[in-house]
C-alpha cells in the first residue's frame, strides 16, 4: 500500500510516505519553506514526498492525518466552557483558529490533494507518537510511553507494542493522562517563565538547568503532585492555560517563584536573578525526571519488558532519557530521530499500514535519512560564479580531517536530509572538540546563541565507551543523539568544547553502517589528534531551520565563520577577504 | 544631528523610483503626524515598536538570504547577501536600543489600536520567493525600502528628545538609501526596457496586499465581536454543565479512548 502521513497546524508540520510498509520519504515543512518550526499545512513536504516516489495523489491508497480534529475541538471547547467567564478573551481566538481550518482537515486534505475524502483518515495524536516510537524501533516487543504538551485529550500515555511472528502488529495503550494534567505543559510553562519561546526554548531550559541547583524543588512539587495511582496532577492554581495561552503560568506561579525573566533580558549567571533562573530550571528538570522515571519504572514492573519506546516532545529531553535508561529497569531505550510532532507524520502512516489496514510488519531501516539529497554539482557552479575556489577532491576525507585538526570549522553536507530536529551527520557543522575556545568561537561567529548552551559530540561506536560513561543500552539511545551522558573525567579537558558545565554531553554514537563517510572522517581525525571525536552541531544559523539544499548551505557558509564547505566530494574554502568581512560584522 | 537636519538628509527617490506612491505616502504621513507623535512619545511604546522592528528586520534579512539562494543571477546573489547582512545588523541595532529603553522604563507598553499606523519595514510582505521573477522581487524591494525610509525619517522626527533613537534611525536611513539605489539599478539591469512597468505592477500588488491586511484585520474584529457575543449569550448554560462535570473528575490515570473530559 502507498500511504501518506501528514502532521501539521500546530508546530513543526511534516509529511512522510510509506510504500509497501517501508518509509521512502519524510521531511519537515520548515526544511523546504525555510520558516523555522513551520506549522502550516505541509504542502511543500507532501509535494516533495510524492515527487520523490514519482507518484501522483491518485496513486495513494490512503492519506493519514496525525490526530483527530473533532476530539481536539471537543477539548478546546470544553476547556473554554469550564473556564467561563475567564476564558472570554481566548474564546474568539480559539474558535477562529479551530473553525477556520483545523476542524475541517479531512476536507482540506482531500481538496488540496484532489482525492476522495474517503481516502483520508485521522488517528489519535498519541497513537501516532506511539507508532513513531515503536514501529520504527528494532524491537519485537516493548513498553511504550508517549508524553508531550497535549494531543486531543491525552497528554501522556503508557502501553505496550508487539510485532508478532505472523506479521501482525499491535499497539495497546493501557492508560492515559488527560489535559490539563501535562508534563509537557508544565515544562513549557517553566520555559515561558524563563523568557524562552515555548516549543522551541525547552532545550535552553535543559542547558540552563546544568548551571543551577534544584533549590526550588519543594516549590516545584506544589505545582505537580503525585496521585495515588502513580500518575500526577497539576495544581491549576499555578497555571493559566486559557487566559495566557502563550505563557501558561499564573500570578500564583509568579508569587511562588518571583518575577519572570523577560525575553529580552540577558541571563547573567553571576547575578542573583540569573542564578535564580538557573536554579528554577534545575528544579523543573529534576521534577520532570523524577516523574517520567517513576512512570516508566511502574510500567516496566507491570509489563516485565526489557525495551522501552519513548515518543512525544518530552522524549527530546536527553537528560531525562539517560535517567530513564539508568533507573527505570529497562535494558534498551528507543527514541526515534523525530519523537516530536513532525515524527507523527511517519508514525501515522505506519500505524495505518500495520494496524488500520493490517499489513504485515516490515523492518524499517534504522536511520534518520529520509529527506532530499543534495546536488554537489550546484556547489561547484555557484562557487565558480562567485569566484570562490572549489575543488573536486579524491582525498577529501583526509583533507577535511587535516583542516579540522588545524582548528578549521567545516560545513558538512552529505546524503539525504535528516528527519527530526538533530543534525546527525548529513547537515552538520563539524569542528575539533578539544578546546573551550572553539565552543566560544562557534557561539560568537556562527550560532550566535546563548553561551550556556552546549555543543554535542559525535564518536564512532567502537570508541564511545572510552570517552563517555554510557549506561548499558546507552549506545542505542545515543544513536540519534537522544541521551545526555557523562564525559569520562579524564577526557573532559581534551573534550572541553563539547563537555557541558556539569561534565555531560549529548553524544551521537555513530555506527559505520549508518554513515560510513562521517565514520571515516572521525577515524581520520582520530589518527591526527588521538581523539576520534568531533563537535557536531546543526548546519543552520540562529532563527533558521537546518539547511536542506547546497545553495542554502552555501549562503550559510557565506554569512558566518565556517571555513570550509563540503558537499559530497566538492570542497569550497572561504577566501580570506570574505572571512575578514564576517569577522568585522561580528565585531 | 537634529530633526531638521535629518529631514534634509532624508533619502530622495531615485528617478522613476517610488514616485507617485511616495507622494501619497507623504500625504498620509502628514495626516497621521499626530498619531505618530502619540505612538513614539511614550518610551514604553517606543521600546516595544523598536523590538518589533528588530524582529521584522531579522525576518526580512532571512527572506533576502532565501532570495539569494534561489536566484540564478550571481550579481543579485551577492547584492542580496550584502543586503541581508545589513538587515541583520539593523535588527541588532533596533534590538539593542529597544532593550536599552526597556531597562530604563518599567512595564511592557500595551499594544494600541494606532500601532498599525506605524508600520516600519514589511520586507517582501509574504511574496512566494520560489515563483517570483528577479525583476518582480527587485521592484517590490525597491518600493518597500522607499516606504520604510519615509517611515523611519518620519519617526526620527517625532521621537522627541531621545537622541539615541534618532541617531539609530539616521544610521539605518543611510543603508535604506543605498538599498533603494541598488534595487533600482539592478531592476534596470535585469529589465532595461520594462523597469517602470515592473514598478507599477509592484505598486499595485502592494496596494492589494495593504487592502488584504486591512480586510483581514476588519474581518478579525467582526468575527471577534460576534464570537464574544455568542460567548456571553449562548454559552452560559453549557458552561454550567461543563463546570458541574469537572467537579466529578478525579485526578490520575484514565482509560484510553475517545472520550472527552471524564
Amino acid at each position: 500500500m502507498k500511504i501518506l502521513g501528514i502532521s501539521g497546524h500546530y508546530h513543526d508540520s511534516a509529511a512522510a510516505l510509506v510504500i509497501g510498509g517501508v518509509p521512502v520519504a519524510a521531511v519537515q515543512e520548515e526544511r523546504l519553506s525555510r520558516k523555522k518550526n513551520d506549522a502550516s499545512f505541509p504542502l511543500g513536504a507532501i509535494e516533495w514526498c510524492l515527487d520523490h516516489a514519482r507518484l501522483s495523489p491518485d496513486d495513494l491508497d490512503a492519506v493519514v492525518f496525525y490526530e483527530k480534529p473533532t476530539l481536539k475541538f471537543d477539548r478546546v471547547l470544553t476547556g473554554m466552557l469550564q473556564g467561563w467567564p475567564k476564558s472570554w478573551r481566548s474564546y474568539p481566538k480559539a474558535m477562529k483558529n479551530m473553525l477556520g481550518e483545523k476542524l475541517w482537515v479531512r476536507g482540506l486534505i482531500a481538496s488540496q490533494l484532489g482525492i476522495a475524502t474517503r481516502k483520508v483518515h485521522c488517528i489519535e495524536h498519541h497513537q501516532s507518537h506511539a507508532a513513531a516510537a515503536f514501529l520504527i524501533a528494532p524491537t519485537q516487543e516493548a513498553a511504550i510511553v508517549t508524553a508531550d504538551g497535549v494531543g486531543e485529550w491525552a497528554t501522556l500515555t503508557a502501553g505496550t507494542g508487539a510485532k508478532r511472528s505472523d506479521g501482525s502488529s499491535e499497539i495497546r495503550l493501557l492508560r492515559e493522562l488527560r489535559f490539563p494534567h501535562s508534563l509537557g505543559l508544565f515544562y513549557s510553562a517553566v520555559t515561558a517563565y524563563l523568557g524562552f519561546t515555548v516549543n522551541e526554548g525547552e532545550y535552553k531550559v535543559m542547558g540552563l538547568a546544568s548551571y543551577g541547583r534544584p533549590t526550588w524543588l519543594n516549590a516545584m512539587r506544589k505545582l505537580l503532585r503525585p496521585t495515588a495511582d502513580g500518575a500526577f496532577a497539576l495544581d491549576l492554581k499555578y497555571f493559566d492555560f486559557l487566559g495566557k495561552v502563550e505563557s501558561g503560568y499564573s500570578e500564583a506561579f509568579i508569587a511562588l517563584f518571583g518575577p519572570p525573566r523577560r525575553s529580552w533580558q540577558p541571563i547573567d549567571l553571576e547575578s542573583v536573578d540569573g542564578q535564580r533562573f538557573a536554579d528554577i530550571a534545575a528544579s523543573a528538570q529534576a521534577l520532570l525526571e523524577e516523574v517520567i522515571v517513576g512512570i516508566a519504572r511502574d510500567l516496566q514492573r507491570e509489563t516485565g519488558l526489557d525495551d522501552l519506546c519513548l515518543g512525544g516532545g518530552v522524549a527530546l529531553n536527553g537528560v531525562a532519557n539517560d535517567r530513564i535508561l539508568r533507573n527505570a529497569g529497562y535494558r534498551r531505550l528507543f527514541v526515534p530521530s523525530a519523537p516530536g510532532d513532525a515524527g507523527c507524520a511517519l508514525g501515522a502512516a505506519l500505524y495505518a499500514d500495520r494496524i488500520l489496514f493490517g499489513q504485515p510488519h516490515k523492518t524499517v531501516p534504522d536511520h534518520p535519512f529520509w529527506g532530499p539529497q543534495p546536488d554537489e554539482s550546484a556547489l561547484l557552479r555557484i562557487a565558480e560564479e562567485d569566484g570562490i575556489p572549489a575543488s573536486l577532491s579524491i582525498s577529501l576525507i583526509e583533507d577535511v580531517a587535516d583542516a579540522l585538526a588545524a582548528n578549521k570549522i567545516v560545513g558538512w553536507v552529505d546524503g539525504a536530509l535528516e528527519f527530526g530536529p538533530r543534525a546527525l551527520g548529513h547537515r552538520s557543522i563539524l569542528a575539533a572538540p578539544h578546546d573551550a575556545a572553539m565552543r566560544d568561537r562557534l557561539n560568537r561567529d556562527i550560532k550566535y546563541r546563548e553561551e550556556f548552551r552546549p555543543f554535542a559530540p559525535v564518536v564512532p561506536a567502537e570508541h564511545a565507551s572510552l570517552f563517555f560513561d554510557l549506561p548499558a543500552g546507552g549506545a542505542r539511545l545515543a544513536r540519534f543523539m537522544s541521551g545526555v551522558v557523562p564525559v569520562r573525567p579524564e577526557w573532559r579537558t581534551r573534550l572541553a568544547a563539547v563537555t557541558h558545565v556539569d561534565g555531560t554531553a549529548r553524544v551521537q554514537v555513530l555506527e559505520k553502517k549508518m554513515e560510513p563517510r562521517l565514520h571515516a572522517l572521525l577515524e581520520a581525525f582520530g589518527r591526527r589528534t588521538g581523539v576520534p571525536v568531533l563537535l557536531n552541531t546543526s548546519f543552520n544559523l540562529a532563527g533558521e531551520p537546518i539547511v536542506n539544499t547546497v545553495a542554502e548551505a552555501y549562503s550559510t557558509f557565506r554569512r558566518c565563520g565556517i571555513d570550509l564547505l563540503v558537499a559530497g566530494n566538492v570542497c569550497v574554502t572561504k577566501p580570506r577577504v570574505i572571512r575578514a568581512q564576517i569577522l568585522e560584522n561580528v565585531a | 544631528m537634529g530633526a531638521q537636519s535629518l529631514q534634509d538628509d532624508a533619502p530622495r527617490s531615485p528617478a522613476g523610483g517610488a514616485g507617485g506612491a511616495g507622494h501619497l505616502g507623504d500625504l498620509f504621513g502628514m495626516i497621521l503626524w499626530p498619531v505618530h507623535r502619540f505612538i513614539w512619545a511614550d518610551p514604553r511604546r517606543r521600546a516595544r515598536k523598536l523590538l518589533e522592528f528588530a524582529a521584522v528586520e531579522a525576518a526580512g534579512g532571512r527572506d533576502l538570504v532565501r532570495a539569494a539562494e534561489l536566484t540564478g543571477d550571481p550579481e543579485l546573489r551577492a547584492r542580496y547577501l550584502v543586503h541581508a547582512r545589513d538587515e541583520a545588523r539593523h535588527a541588532d541595532m533596533f534590538q539593542a536600543r529597544g532593550r536599552a529603553l526597556r531597562t530604563q522604563v518599567a512595564g511592557e507598553g500595551k499594544e494600541g489600536l494606532a500601532d498599525w499606523m506605524a508600520p516600519g519595514e514589511r520586507g517582501i510582505d509574504g511574496l512566494d520567493l520560489r515563483v517570483e521573477k528577479d525583476a518582480d522581487l527587485l521592484a517590490f524591494l525597491h518600493l518597500s525600502e522607499s516606504a520604510a525610509a519615509r517611515d523611519f525619517a518620519r519617526y526620527a522626527r517625532v521621537v522627541g528628545d531621545d537622541a539615541a533613537t534618532r541617531i539609530l534611525f539616521q544610521r539605518i536611513l543611510h543603508d535604506e538609501d543605498e538599498h533603494k539605489r541598488y534595487t533600482h539599478a539592478q531592476l534596470r539591469r535585469v529589465a532595461p526596457q520594462r523597469s517602470r512597468r515592473f514598478l507599477w505592477w509592484a505598486r499595485m500588488r502592494r496596494l492589494w496586499k495593504a487592502y488584504l491586511r486591512f480586510a483581514t484585520a476588519l474581518a478579525g474584529v467582526m468575527a471577534g465581536a460576534i464570537l464574544t457575543l455568542q460567548y456571553f449569550l449562548l454559552l452560559p448554560p453549557f458552561a454550567w454543565l461543563a463546570k458541574r462535570n469537572r467537579g466529578r473528575e478525579r485526578p490520575g490515570w484514565d482509560e484510553p479512548g475517545e472520550g472527552g473530559a471524564r
